[in-house]
């Protein structure tokens, strides 16, 4: 793919002039604003373009124009136009290639075109990696586009051999031609001339046939319109649904995305247009699928089966006109069609549904969560569960060391990740460094080194990630916010006996919060997270004073941007709106106004207390105390301090702490 | 128990790759997944494993076929209209994983290994491995997949060992070459 930069971006750049050419001639003030100014949802079908000369996000019309482009000839001759005309860049340079066609390659079905590219990447890509635009082969000639500075590398290869032919390069002035149309530069001007006169009409015919307050797109009686019927390319039978489709191409290039042709079009009637069967008109159905209101009145639709092609289109159609077709004479096409669109209310003008199904049909529909939401599932007769829970996520919380060096051995697993979040609270930024996500969107399975790298394995890899982890504050197990589901899980090695088929062990998977603090970056906040932790039986020699009879086998950590404690046991079928704000726990250090006198939140606070008091082993009162000490609470300086004051500092100030 | 070799990671980081896209593939095309457990499976029944723990937001399901009747029930639609409106192999409930990892939890797994398999595969082979994977995304319900009606995020637990009968075949490469003994789904507002 041709970067940003290339020739897409020119692309567009180009349309938007294309678009103002015709705009100037537009009558009655029909406009689209976009850039910083706010949308007009009165949503305008318009040829004009922003102010300004920027076009951010863009890239979504280009695409959209090149999809649609292949829609009909009449489309690709006005993309051809667009395409054509585009000013050269300054760092693209084009290059003409001759030969293909004496080569083995020139059989294979794209003409050898792929193969003669991949070769040309391949060989120009000595010293940097070469890649080429757009790329055109027309009888013998190639026509490729590469950037300014890898044009010598490609020129090189003149006179190479290629698939038992020899190559011949040279620059020229050309553009690439786009595919299927003629390569001649002459007929090509023709083209676009004509393409250029014709889209000019075309939009003077949407303009008058667009109605803003209705967002209503009048299709009705194209073979009368006194403007379509003067174009020429329009002359024969099926003129009018071919205005449609171009009419339709130029639409859907008007909008910057789909959402907004959706806010902008919510109408149309297609009415007087001689339609026999809507397969002809099916463009319709890909362009405004989410379509309102629809008129077909007036038209040949003799029976139910010629709209059966949009069956399963227009999910929220609500209202549908089919006066004037034979359609309506048919026993049973209203049962049809309430089926086929599932919020219809009204046809032909009568109302055949009321708002009141309908909502009752979206309530009793099936797709819908688990119904069942039960607390913590935790089987295990010997309270194993809960004793860890309570062991664990104190000591994680405060000294994380004893805790590896109690549960954890040379065989135990660590693993954290973080799924892919736009802008999860806190950022993610001390975790992903870490992340082992394996999903592919995430961590590309050829960063293969980090497949085991982001996997730590030992108790002393675990510790040192640990250390580097945001402190952490983990709700008490009375808090009601644990959801901890366990149970045995057979066949975990027995390290005791060598080729022990196994024993049992305990799965216990975690869902909870934890409130967090990484004073380093000055992050604070909630977290929520799953954990799932695999424990073993110990080893035939502990460690001394380790008093757990288990070690932790795995440990995966996976962080969410969203707090599992919110589940509730059903939803109100309302549409999910944004998380409602978490109450933080009440802080360690109780504090009621929200800012302090000396104006630090107390919250801050507490976390700089908790983080303090981790990693120095004093007590939060201590810690509090060494904190209020130092310049606006700052960090290091009560570390500093701390460090200052330690053998002054009386027993009583320091947690007691397991011993290890 | 020397720690699991590079070459076991990599074999399971493959193994479970192909087990989540079978998985919620299966899940999101609408078929049943009750052969993805280990409660069928001929070798397991034989040597008594116990059948698959499985948890669905906090409820026991026996069998996976329960699982599937569920998921079934979840996502067949119930009305002429959404009769009409579902397609059949695009069901109104979709999964989208966002983020999963895997661990080897025992490396030189033997439960009810053919003796040919032992020998074939060393321990640090990447085969006889019990894995534990763990995947979250979000779950979306309703007929417009741009803007669904409701959606959920969820968590999935499974271990996986082992399916002799698949690994003895030489070649099979793809399909269900491990199977599920634990599995605990969670889904969240």
């Amino acid at each position: 793919m041709a970067p940003p930069s290339g020739p897409r971006g020119g692309t567009a750049s180009r349309r938007r002039d294309g678009n103002r050419s015709s705009g100037s001639t537009l009558t009655g003030g029909i406009s689209k604003r976009r850039g910083n100014v706010p949308i007009d949802r009165d949503g305008d079908v318009s040829m004009d373009a922003p102010a300004g000369g920027s076009n951010p996000g863009r890239g979504g019309r280009g695409t959209r124009a090149s999809k649609g482009s292949r829609g009909t000839a009449r489309a690709a001759r006005v993309s051809s136009y667009v395409e054509d005309n585009r000013p050269t860049r300054f760092n693209r340079q084009v290059l003409k290639i001759h030969g293909l066609k004496n080569t083995k390659a020139a059989s294979n079905p794209d003409g050898g075109l792929r193969g003669l590219i991949e070769f040309i990447e391949r060989k120009a890509s000595k010293d940097k990696p070469v890649k080429i635009g757009r790329r055109a082969l027309d009888g013998d000639c190639v026509w490729i586009n590469v950037g300014k500075e890898d044009a010598p590398a490609v020129l090189h290869l003149n006179g190479y051999s290629y698939a038992g032919g020899v190559l011949t390069v040279t620059e020229t002035d050309e553009r690439v031609p786009m595919a299927g149309a003629p390569a001649n530069s002459a007929e090509t001007a023709k083209h676009s001339k004509d393409a250029a006169e014709l889209k000019q009409k075309l939009g003077e015919v949407l303009a008058r046939r667009y109605n803003p307050e209705g967002r209503l797109l009048d299709l009705s009686s194209l073979g009368s319109d006194p403007v379509l019927s003067t174009l020429g390319t329009f002359e024969s039978e099926s003129r009018a649904m071919k205005a449609f489709r171009a009419l339709l191409h130029i639409v859907s290039e008007t909008y910057k995305n789909p959402r907004e042709k959706e806010e902008g079009i919510q109408a149309v009637t297609v009415a007087n247009n001689q339609v026999d069967d809507v397969n002809t008109i099916y463009q319709l159905a890909l362009d405004l699928p989410g379509l309102k209101r629809l008129d077909l009145s007036n038209n040949k639709l003799d029976s139910i089966s010629k709209l059966a092609k949009w069956k399963g289109q227009f999910r929220h159609l609500e209202e549908l006109h089919l006066a004037g077709n034979g359609v309506v004479n048919q026993e049973n096409y209203v049962t049809e069609l309430l089926g086929w669109f599932p919020f219809l209310q009204i046809l032909n003008g009568q109302q055949v549904r009321t708002r009141q199904q309908i909502d009752e049909y979206l309530k009793t529909r099936s797709a819908t969560p688990f119904p069942t939401f039960l607390p913590s599932n935790v089987r295990d007769s010997e309270n194993v569960t809960e004793a860890f829970v309570r062991a664990f996520f104190p000591l994680y919380d405060t000294d994380r060391a004893t805790l590896v060096s109690t549960m954890y051995d040379k065989d135990s697993v660590f693993s954290l990740s973080t799924p892919p979040a736009p802008r999860p609270t806190p950022a993610w930024s001390s975790y992903v460094k870490y992340s082992r996500n394996l999903d592919p969107k995430a961590l590309r399975t050829s960063h293969r080194s980090t497949v085991t790298k982001r996997l730590y394995t030992g108790a002393n890899a675990i510790a040192d990630v640990w250390k580097t982890l945001p402190a952490t504050q983990h709700p008490l197990p009375e808090s009601g916010r644990w959801i901890v589901d366990s149970h045995l899980l057979p066949n975990v090695p027995e390290p005791s006996v060598p080729g022990h088929p196994g024993v049992n062990g305990m799965i216990i998977t975690l869902n909870c919060e934890f409130e967090e603090a990484d004073v380093s970056q000055n992050l604070f906040g909630t977290r929520g997270f799953s954990r799932t932790i695999i424990l073993g039986p110990v080893k035939p020699t502990p460690p001394p004073n380790t008093t757990p009879p288990y070690r932790v086998l795995s440990d995966q950590l996976t962080l969410h941007s969203w707090k599992p404690q919110q589940a509730v046991v059903e939803q109100p079928p309302a549409p999910v709106m944004a998380p409602a704000p978490v109450i933080a726990p009440a802080p360690p250090v109780a504090a009621e106004p929200t800012v302090d006198a000396d104006g630090i939140d107390p919250q801050v606070k507490a976390h700089l207390t908790a983080e303090l008091a981790a990693r120095t082993g004093m007590t939060m009162e201590y810690a509090q105390l060494c904190l209020s000490g130092a310049p606006n609470w700052n960090f290091d300086a009560a570390v500093a301090a701390f460090h200052q004051m330690k053998a002054a500092l009386p027993p009583s100030a320091f947690t007691p702490r397991p011993s290890a | 128990m020397a720690s699991v070799s590079e070459n076991t990671i990599r074999s399971s980081v493959e193994a479970t790759e192909a087990f989540i896209t079978w998985y919620y593939d299966a899940l999101n095309k609408g078929r049943p997944v009750a052969s993805g457990y280990v409660n069928g499976n001929k070798t397991y029944q034989t040597a008594n494993h116990a059948p698959a723990d499985i948890v669905i937001n906090g409820l026991l399901v026996n069998t996976p076929e329960e699982w599937d009747a569920l998921l079934e029930k979840q996502r067949i639609p119930n009305s002429v209209l959404e009769a009409n409106a579902a397609k059949s192999d695009s069901p109104l409930v979709q999964y989208h994983v966002e983020s999963w990892d895997t661990h080897v939890i025992n490396a030189d797994y033997t439960f009810a290994a053919p003796e040919d398999l032992i020998k074939k595969y060393s321990k640090g082979a990447g085969v006889r491995m019990m894995l534990l994977v763990t995947a979250s995304g979000t779950v979306t319900f309703g007929l417009d997949k741009e803007s669904p009606s409701k959606k959920q995020h969820f968590h999935d637990t499974f271990t996986l060992v082992p399916n002799w009968e698949v690994i003895a075949r030489a070649g099979s490469k793809a399909t269900r070459r491990y199977i599920i003994t634990s599995h605990n789904y969670r889904a969240y507002p």
